[in-house]
């Protein structure tokens, strides 16, 4: 009996504090960083978190462009929550009037119609990166929906596996790292080793696993894999560079590492000085700054009326960003440039990278 | 698993049951090394316990939790924030800081104190353990957030990445170090009060207030040591990895809790022990490591994780005892 009442107060404890943790966390994360300004938008990046290198990178270059401009500057963080993520947007577009430019990395593709619709009905521009509904184009919301900008797996995928081949003196066997099974950079990504692997017949893949994005997972399954093939393994191919940089690790503890050439996807620092220091042959880097400065940029010239969207050609409003490969040969240039300091980008050069108007399949 | 059963004050039953974990491990290897003779190599036994280090002793500190009939959540916090601490004070890549074992006893520090703060929380304001470590476990996380600001740290001190790359008969430094945290914790376990008192606790803590054991104090240390185990986990996976990052925890939990269960300690407490954790990592490592070796398809691996997950505690669970399930 007294078993039971413990229970029941505990259960109730529980209930208590669970809608005290559920406020807490629906209480939007909004970070500002000065007052707010009369006439400028505000600009305002939506990122899923600050706690990887990637993200963390995007919100930098965010700050560079505000800081270039003078305009108040906003991180919204959805921490994987597609509610928080709509939810902050709408909470930030009602304490501007509207006056805003929304730069947003949707936390899911659904995500993107509520956050374009709002945005439309307050009058702010928006520009939407990676995920979006196919059906969704920015030709239907004008002027507000400015640009759609992605960048396809599957050119870098491939782009990567001959420079995995290359290192490799173009023949031997490849073990592979994919990413979430369902996503589609990961799909894409693979297709693009696959498409590689074709136009080089003497190269074999042993075996393809996924590691879901994970270093740990990654670090994992090369274990197993170097059990299974050993000296088989000529060269990893890796979907992410943490998932690389665990196979680099893996390799490591097996006294290897630098004698099998791994590559990656992304462009992370400790990736760039993993191929600084002949452990990693390359990866590409998506430049998360230019993304997170530039997409405001597009935005924010919409906005402040230096173009028409509605005039712009449709390679302009839902393109494909431009990847930067790095490799032994281009990585100590890159470090310097990106690394070392904060990179200089000409925020007005809008359409510099445009590389192709998005395809669906 | 013969010290369980021979250590003096051994009033637990023994049934058979209980050595189901066991068997179903025998099982695994046997079927495994059919299907990929590698398996039996001494380059996969080293490989597996490379793996396995990390969620033995991460599995370690839940034991003592799970014993005593709570849960502790907290472990991907403590174990992230110790890395990522460990990572800024050694010698490392992003500052000039080279502190060594200095730096691995504040690590231990961090674990302790968050361990602490848990078990206060959690005793004194007598919040159930779920949500106060569900707290702990955000706040760990967070904060090795808000010192890194999202970026990883690269970890070069020759000493810490040692446990991982250099070897001592064979094995990897840090294996040994996981198994001198298991020595210590059947030590802590079955020849001190303190280990009783898990124990009673487990089986029923009214009749263990009511014999005069101080249950706050022993859940407090409880949760000490668990969080000095899960430190000793961010050690070595920051030693693996070869830096600290905010995200390294990331499902260590679900691993560690499988691990603790699969390998035979109920949930609701009082039964079990160290050792079954031991084989209960044994267990989760070497299924992911055999399902690649038998070229089981990723699509499926997960599924078979799960199978095995209800067959291991649908084998070893004693059915009489238990009146009610939830």
């Amino acid at each position: 009996m007294t078993d039971k009442t413990t229970v029941m107060v505990r259960r109730r404890t529980f209930i208590k504090g669970a809608s005290a943790l559920g406020l807490a966390v629906a209480a939007p994360a909004i970070i500002t960083k000065r007052g707010w300004a009369a006439d400028v938008p505000t600009v305002v990046n939506s990122i899923r978190s600050l706690s990887n290198p990637y993200h963390a990178t995007w919100n930098k270059g965010g700050e560079a462009f505000a800081k270039a401009t003078g305009a108040e500057y906003v991180t919204l963080v959805t921490e994987g929550n597609s509610e928080k993520g709509i939810a902050d947007i709408k909470a930030i577009l009602a304490k501007t009037g509207g006056n805003a430019v929304i730069n947003v990395d949707p936390n899911d593709s659904p995500d993107a119609r509520p956050i374009v619709e709002a945005c439309q009905q307050a009058g702010a521009t928006v520009v939407t990166q990676w995920n979006k509904p196919n059906d969704l184009h920015p030709w239907d919301h004008d002027p507000n929906y400015v640009s759609h900008i992605s960048f396809s797996g599957v050119p870098y995928g491939q782009q990567m596996a001959e420079t995995l081949i290359k290192a490799m003196g173009g023949k031997g066997g490849i073990v592979a790292l994919g990413g979430i099974e369902s996503n589609v950079p990961a799909i894409e990504r693979k297709a693009g080793l696959m498409k590689a692997l074709e136009a080089n017949p003497d190269v074999k893949l042993l075996d393809f696993q996924v590691a879901n994005w994970s270093a740990t997972e990654g670090l994992e399954k090369t274990n197993a894999w170097l059990t299974q093939y050993g000296d088989e393994i000529t060269g990893i191919w890796a979907a992410n560079d943490d998932m690389a940089l665990a196979a680099v690790e893996a390799l490591r503890a097996d006294g290897r590492a630098g004698k099998v050439p791994v590559t990656g996807i992304d462009g992370i620092q400790l990736a760039v000085e993993a191929i600084l220091a002949g452990e990693m042959a390359g990866t590409v880097s998506w430049d998360p700054f230019w993304q997170g400065g530039m997409g405001l940029s597009i935005g924010y010239h919409a906005k402040t009326g230096t173009f028409d969207p509605s005039k712009e050609p449709k390679e302009h409003r839902e393109f494909y960003g431009t990847g930067v490969p790095v490799t032994a040969e281009n990585a100590q240039k890159f470090y310097d440039e990106n690394v070392k300091q904060v990179p200089q980008l000409d925020w007005n050069d809008i359409w510099g990278r445009v590389s192709g108007q998005i395809q669906y399949s | 698993m013969a010290t369980t059963t021979d250590a003096p004050p051994a009033p637990r039953r023994v049934r058979l049951a209980a050595w189901a974990p066991l068997a179903v491990l025998v099982a695994l290897c046997a079927v495994i090394a059919l299907i990929n003779p590698n398996f039996l190599s001494l380059g996969n036994a080293v490989r597996i316990s490379q793996t396995a280090m990390i969620p033995l002793v991460l599995g370690i500190g839940a034991t003592f939790i799970i014993l005593m009939g709570s849960i502790d959540l907290s472990v991907e916090g403590v174990l992230t924030s110790a890395a990522v601490v460990l990572s800024m004070l050694v010698l490392n890549g992003a500052n000039t800081n080279d502190y060594g074992l200095i730096g691995v006893a504040a690590v231990l520090c961090v674990g302790a104190t968050i361990g602490f703060v848990n078990g206060i929380i959690h005793v004194k304001l007598k919040i159930p353990s779920f949500m106060t470590t569900l707290g702990t476990w955000f706040i760990g996380v967070g904060a090795a957030n808000a010192l890194l600001g999202g970026m990883a740290i690269r970890v070069n001190d020759p000493m810490i990445r040692g446990l991982a790359i250099e070897r001592f008969l064979g094995f990897p430094w840090g294996v040994w170090l996981a198994l001198f945290c298991l020595l210590v914790a059947i030590v802590i376990q079955n020849h001190t009060r303190f280990g009783r008192y898990l124990y009673a606790l487990g089986g029923g803590e009214d009749l263990a207030a009511l014999s005069g054991i101080n249950v706050g104090r022993v859940r407090i240390a409880a949760f000490t040591i668990a969080g000095v185990f899960y430190a000793v986990g961010g050690i070595l996976a920051a030693a693996q990895l070869g830096l600290g990052n905010a995200q390294m925890g990331a499902g260590r939990l679900f691993t560690t809790v499988t691990a603790v269960v699969v390998g035979g300690t109920a949930l609701s407490g009082g039964e079990g022990g160290v050792l079954q954790t031991l084989v209960g990592v044994l267990i989760v490592v070497v299924l992911s490591n055999g399902m690649v070796l038998m070229g089981v398809p990723p699509s499926v691996q997960i599924g078979v994780q799960g199978l095995m997950i209800i067959a291991a505690v649908a084998l070893s669970i004693d059915r009489r005892k238990m009146r009610v399930v939830k």
